[in-house]
This record gives structure tokens, C-alpha cells and sequence, in this order.
């Protein structure tokens, strides 16, 4: 019966989810860019690409060529065609973006349900600690964290899971606390049963939809911001093709080779709009108030 | 709760982020080693004997030998006595504080810029789109917004240069001000105009009209860029409270009243609707901070964020931990304000 009654709750989620043209679009998308990355890492000859995770240089056709039958997306510096290092580098970020989001999402909601469900001394010192992450532009703390562990890829995955936990702290501790005060959890305690396994039990699963939620908002967030500290040249001698450093290598054409650092700018937009939509869809799915206006 | 018990509070704890955030930065240094530290405050043209002497003064002077608190204490005492060591970029090359005493006036002035133009533009959209509800207009801003808020702050940039800049070539988009024209001044030298630094305050008590207005041309694109990069949350919210508002009684009553639907909306309406915008607003603008890091070295504008890409790429300690410590000063001495400021416009606050 129990059983019935939470699938057809499920069946309405996705009928509300699918009911919303825009957020199916969203989806539509972001289901398009996990494919392309799924067939780069296990079939990158389908797509014409030799080896994934290095950029193709032709050094004999340096200067960047417009959008051509050859080159539908043309080419940026040096002789790099476009497309193909698009669809490469859409793999790179999405697995970095998923890293850190997820990093990120793990260390906080740990973090924020001790802090909101124990609370006291401990509540106050971690919210200062997450006062204190807010307070410095994260892109200043990337800056620092990456510059003291050395400029590499993996530096940068760790220095914005540091920047990126504090959120979700904030966010898990919001969600314990008001949890906190219902009923069935104090019937849990009465009955005898551990803080431990009360959190565990029962705060985990209610915190896990709305970070969720959150999750699939911030991969878009989260590769703007990757590919931003790319393109300003953090991670020097880049031979992987990431959508940021793309669109900095096409910097010096600017006035001739527009599409150049348009392109590469334009697939890391379209991910973030898309995942955007598709959260806001989510987001109406979870919040029954949303629903009505 | 009193007002002066809430201004107290705001300030202990606004101290306190902020010695947390010289402990973060200091904790980097440290993973970083020791040389670090001292390569912050050794001056990059000293060289020889000299520069042994005076790496044994510093490690005295900071007790690089004791237990790591007692190092972090001697280095707190070196920052809030001003001293935040050298910095050695292509742009600049001495004290870090008179880089930031250089730099710093820029910035804030893209900034201010960027807030005027967010509040011009931003203002006028989230009203009419509340107000025309699911009109193409409402629609359309939706699109919009939604666009920008997904868009990485360098491509805005770019389409902002090819459409002003390279293909209707009305805007300039590199510099602070055109160098033919910087080159004739004497109160202009290698980025910088005396004497407050702000090229377009310089330029009026100098009474040169014709470099204010380049100036002026020369600020827009990179503020545009910076306020184009937060407008859509502006929008949004606003949006959203216009539409509230709207719904209220208060407002029904003018409208049965005969009240004409423009002063509804302008007078009613739009001032209850921005209390909560004004809260955003305020934190936007201060987390721009962050996004004049990418601005200004696209635009090659000399401000803090241009000077931190610098530092970046040729390793500069001094530059980078500077920027961390003055972002976050800055960030948290802004809201500081803003809570206070609130707190007296909406006493709702305080509670």
C-alpha cells in the first residue's frame, strides 16, 4: 500500500517536472552534454577525436579560419579545430564541475547537520567559520588556495571544494534545524534512539532533496567559475582541452577571429543555462508552493 | 534590541571574520613554507648580502623559529601596523601598500559605475516585467536574465567589445584613457594619474574636459560587463517583490480609488517593492569586487583585480596575499555598513 502510494507520488513529480517546457529543454541539454562526454571518454573516435585529453596543435595552420564545411565551429590558435576541442573539453569540465560540487556538497551537509543538530558552541563556531569563507570573493580564495598547493588542475578542484562547502553547510544546517523541531524526532529521542543514528536516519534523507537540488544548480555555477580561473592563466602550460582555456588561447584574435572565444564562452553558457532551467523545474517538483503561481 | 546593542554586535563580529580571514590567509602562506612569507616582505630589487641580511632581520622579526601561533601573532602585528611587504608585477613594484593605495581608487570607481548603471537599468526592467506579467516583454526578460546569470563574466566581456568596440566602434575598449592623449599629460604616468588616482576626479581639478569625457568612455565597457554580470539576480528578486506588492490591498484600494495606474506603480508600489531589492543590491555590489579580477584584465583597466591577474603569473607572494587580505576587508567592511545602514532604514531588521 506504502509501496503504491510513493509511486504515484513519483509518477506526479514527473509528471510536474515533464509538464514544464522549459525545464525539459533544460534537460534535454544536459542530457546532450553527459552523452557527448560519455562518448569522448569511451568512443572518442565516433567524434573524429584522437586522444581526449590533449588539444590537436596544427602549427602549419596557426591563425584561426571562420566556420567552415570542414570546420563547422572553425578554428582558434594554433590551427586547433574547434568543435572537436569543444566536445573533448565539455568531458574535462563536467568531470571536474561533478568533483567539486559534489566535494563540496558531502563536506558541507556533513558539516551542516552535526552543526544544526547538536548546535550550541559548536553551531556558533562553524557558522563564523562559514561567515568567514563568505566574506572573501571566492574567486580571491581560489586565487590564494591554488597559488599556496601549486598551480595545477587538481589544486584548483581542491581550492573551490574549499570555497564550495560552506554553502551547503549553511544549507544542511537551515534544513536540520527546522527539522529538528518536528515531532517524529523527538519521538525518535524518546524512544531512546542515538544522535547518531537519528541524523543518519532521519535528518540525512529530509536534507539530501534540497541539496539535491542545490547539486545540480551549482554544476553550472561551478564550471563558469572553473573555466574563469582557467582563462585568467591559473593553470599554466594547459594541455587539456578546458572550455576556459580554449576561449583564452583565441584572446589575441579578438578583433579578427571573433568566434574564436565566442564558441567556447557559448558551450559553457548553454550548460548553465540549462542546468539552471532544469533546477528551477526540480525546484517546483520539491516546493509545492511554487507549484500554484 | 537597541540600536547601539546591534551596531556593537555587527562590529565584534565583522572583527572577528576579519582576523579569520588574515588566519586562512596566513595558513596558506604557511602550507606554502616559509619562504614564502619571507618572499612577501623581501623588496625583489634587493640582492647580495643585503638581501641574507635582511632575510635573518625577518626571521627575527617574525619568530619564523617558535611555534606557529607565535609566528602568526608577530605577522598579525605587522599587518595592522600597515606593513604588508613588497610586490613585484610588470604593472607596479614597491610596497604593497602604495600598490593598493594606487590601485585600490580604480576599482572602486568601476564599481560605483557598474551600481549606478545596475540601478538605471535593472530598476526599470524587474517593475515593468512585474507589472506586464507574462507579456512578450516579461518573457523576454526572463530569457535575458536568465542568459546573463548563466553566462561566464569574460564572455560578456568579449560580446560587449565585438558589438561596442570592434564592429560599431563607438566604444573604446582597452586602457584607462586613449595613450596619445595619456601621453601629453603631466599628471598621468605609466597607468596612474595624480593625485587621487581616480583618472576621472584628476582630470576635473585639472579642468582637462576633453580627458574626462575619455575617461569617462574608457570606464563604460568594463562597468557595463561588471553590472550586466549581477543584473539578473537584481531583476529577479525585484520581479518577484513587485508582484507581492502588487497583489497587496493597499494597492487594490488606490486602484478602486481611481488612483492613476502610473502613480500606483511609481509611487505605491515600486517603494515597498525595492526594501528587499536594496538588501541584494548591497551584497552584489561588494561581491563585485570579485568579478573586477577578470573585468579589469580584460580591459587592461589598472585597478586591485588587474594588479592581482599580474601577481598571478609571475608568482608575485606579496600581490596575491594582499589581494586575498584587502577582497575580504573590503567585502566585510561593506556589509558591516549595509547591516547598519538597514538596520536604521528597517528597524525589522534589528529583531
Amino acid at each position: 500500500m506504502i509501496e503504491l502510494e510513493r509511486n504515484s507520488e513519483l509518477k506526479n513529480s514527473l509528471k510536474i517536472f515533464f509538464t514544464n517546457p522549459t525545464a525539459v529543454v533544460g534537460f534535454i541539454i544536459f542530457i546532450i552534454y553527459v552523452i557527448d562526454a560519455l562518448i569522448v571518454q569511451f568512443a572518442p573516435w565516433l567524434l573524429g577525436i584522437k586522444n581526449p585529453n590533449v588539444l590537436q596543435e596544427n602549427f602549419v595552420n596557426p591563425i584561426p579560419l571562420p566556420p567552415s564545411a570542414q570546420h563547422p565551429l572553425g578554428t582558434t590558435y594554433p590551427g586547433i579545430d574547434l568543435l572537436k576541442a569543444i566536445e573533448a573539453a565539455i568531458r574535462i569540465d563536467l568531470a571536474f564541475s561533478l568533483i567539486i560540487v559534489l566535494g563540496g556538497a558531502a563536506i558541507g551537509a556533513t558539516l551542516g547537520i552535526i552543526s544544526g543538530y547538536i548546535g550550541g558552541l559548536l553551531d556558533d563556531v562553524l557558522m563564523r567559520i562559514t561567515d568567514i569563507f563568505f566574506a572573501i570573493p571566492f574567486l580571491v580564495l581560489a586565487i590564494a588556495v591554488g597559488f599556496a598547493l601549486g598551480r595545477t588542475y587538481e589544486s584548483m578542484i581542491i581550492a573551490l571544494i574549499i570555497v564550495w562547502w560552506p554553502l551547503y553547510a549553511r544549507y544542511a544546517r537551515a534544513q536540520t534545524l527546522s527539522i529538528k523541531r518536528t515531532p517524529f524526532i523527538d519521538a525518535a529521542r524518546i524512544a531512546g534512539v542515538r544522535d547518531f543514528k537519528i541524523m543518519i536516519r532521519h535528518i540525512l534523507p529530509n536534507v539530501l532533496p534540497p541539496i539535491f537540488i542545490q547539486i545540480s544548480l551549482d554544476l553550472g555555477s561551478v564550471m563558469v567559475i572553473f573555466s574563469t580561473l582557467a582563462f585568467i592563466g591559473l593553470i599554466p602550460n594547459a594541455s587539456l582541452p578546458e572550455l576556459g582555456y580554449l576561449t583564452s588561447l583565441g584572446l589575441n584574435y579578438l578583433q579578427s577571429a571573433p568566434w574564436a572565444v565566442i564558441f567556447p564562452g557559448l558551450a559553457i553558457t548553454l550548460f548553465a543555462l540549462a542546468v539552471n532551467l532544469m533546477g528551477d523545474g526540480l525546484r517546483d517538483v520539491i516546493d509545492p508552493r511554487r507549484r500554484s503561481s | 534590541m537597541k540600536l547601539w546593542l546591534f551596531i556593537l554586535k555587527r562590529v565584534i563580529f565583522a572583527f572577528i571574520t576579519i582576523i579569520g580571514i588574515t588566519f586562512i590567509v596566513f595558513a596558506l602562506l604557511h602550507v606554502g613554507g616559509n619562504n614564502l612569507l619571507l618572499s612577501a616582505y623581501i623588496n625583489p630589487r634587493l640582492t647580495g648580502p643585503a638581501r641574507e641580511q635582511l632575510i635573518q632581520q625577518l626571521t627575527i622579526r617574525f619568530h619564523l623559529n617558535d611555534p606557529i601561533y607565535v609566528q602568526y601573532f608577530y605577522w598579525l602585528q605587522a599587518l595592522f601596523s600597515g606593513d604588508l611587504g613588497y610586490t613585484n608585477t610588470p604593472i607596479y613594484s614597491g610596497p604593497v601598500t602604495t600598490a593598493i593605495s594606487l590601485f585600490l581608487p580604480n576599482t572602486i570607481t568601476l564599481t560605483i559605475i557598474a551600481a549606478i548603471l545596475v540601478w538605471i537599468i535593472g530598476i526599470p526592467l524587474g517593475v515593468y516585467s512585474a507589472v506586464k506579467r507574462d507579456s512578450a516583454l516579461d518573457h523576454s526578460v526572463r530569457i535575458f536574465s536568465f542568459t546573463l546569470y548563466s553566462m561566464p563574466i569574460y564572455l560578456i566581456a568579449f560580446i560587449l567589445i565585438i558589438i561596442f568596440g570592434i564592429e560599431l566602434k563607438i566604444l573604446p575598449y582597452a586602457f584607462p584613457i586613449n595613450s596619445v592623449l595619456a601621453s601629453n599629460l603631466p599628471w598621468y604616468k605609466d597607468g596612474i594619474s595624480y593625485p587621487t588616482h581616480i583618472i576621472l576626479i584628476d582630470a576635473l581639478i585639472h579642468g582637462n574636459l576633453t580627458v574626462f569625457w575619455n575617461a569617462l568612455l574608457h570606464a563604460i565597457l568594463p562597468s557595463l560587463t561588471l553590472a550586466l554580470s549581477i543584473l539578473a539576480g537584481i531583476i529577479r528578486i525585484l520581479r518577484s517583490s513587485m508582484l507581492e506588492v502588487l497583489d497587496q490591498d493597499y494597492v487594490r484600494l488606490a486602484r478602486a480609488k481611481g488612483v492613476p495606474e502610473k502613480v500606483v506603480i511609481n509611487l505605491h508600489a515600486r517603494r515597498n517593492a525595492l526594501i528587499p531589492v536594496l538588501t541584494l543590491y548591497g551584497y552584489t555590489i561588494a561581491s563585485l569586487l570579485g568579478g573586477t579580477v577578470v573585468v579589469e584584465s580584460i580591459f587592461a583597466y589598472p585597478g586591485i583585480g588587474y594588479w592581482t591577474t599580474q601577481a598571478i603569473l609571475v608568482n608575485d607572494v606579496g600581490g596575491i596575499m594582499a589581494a586575498a587580505l584587502i577582497f575580504g576587508v573590503v567585502f566585510v567592511i561593506a556589509s558591516l555598513i549595509l547591516d547598519i545602514v538597514y538596520a536604521l532604514i528597517d528597524p525589522r531588521i534589528r529583531y
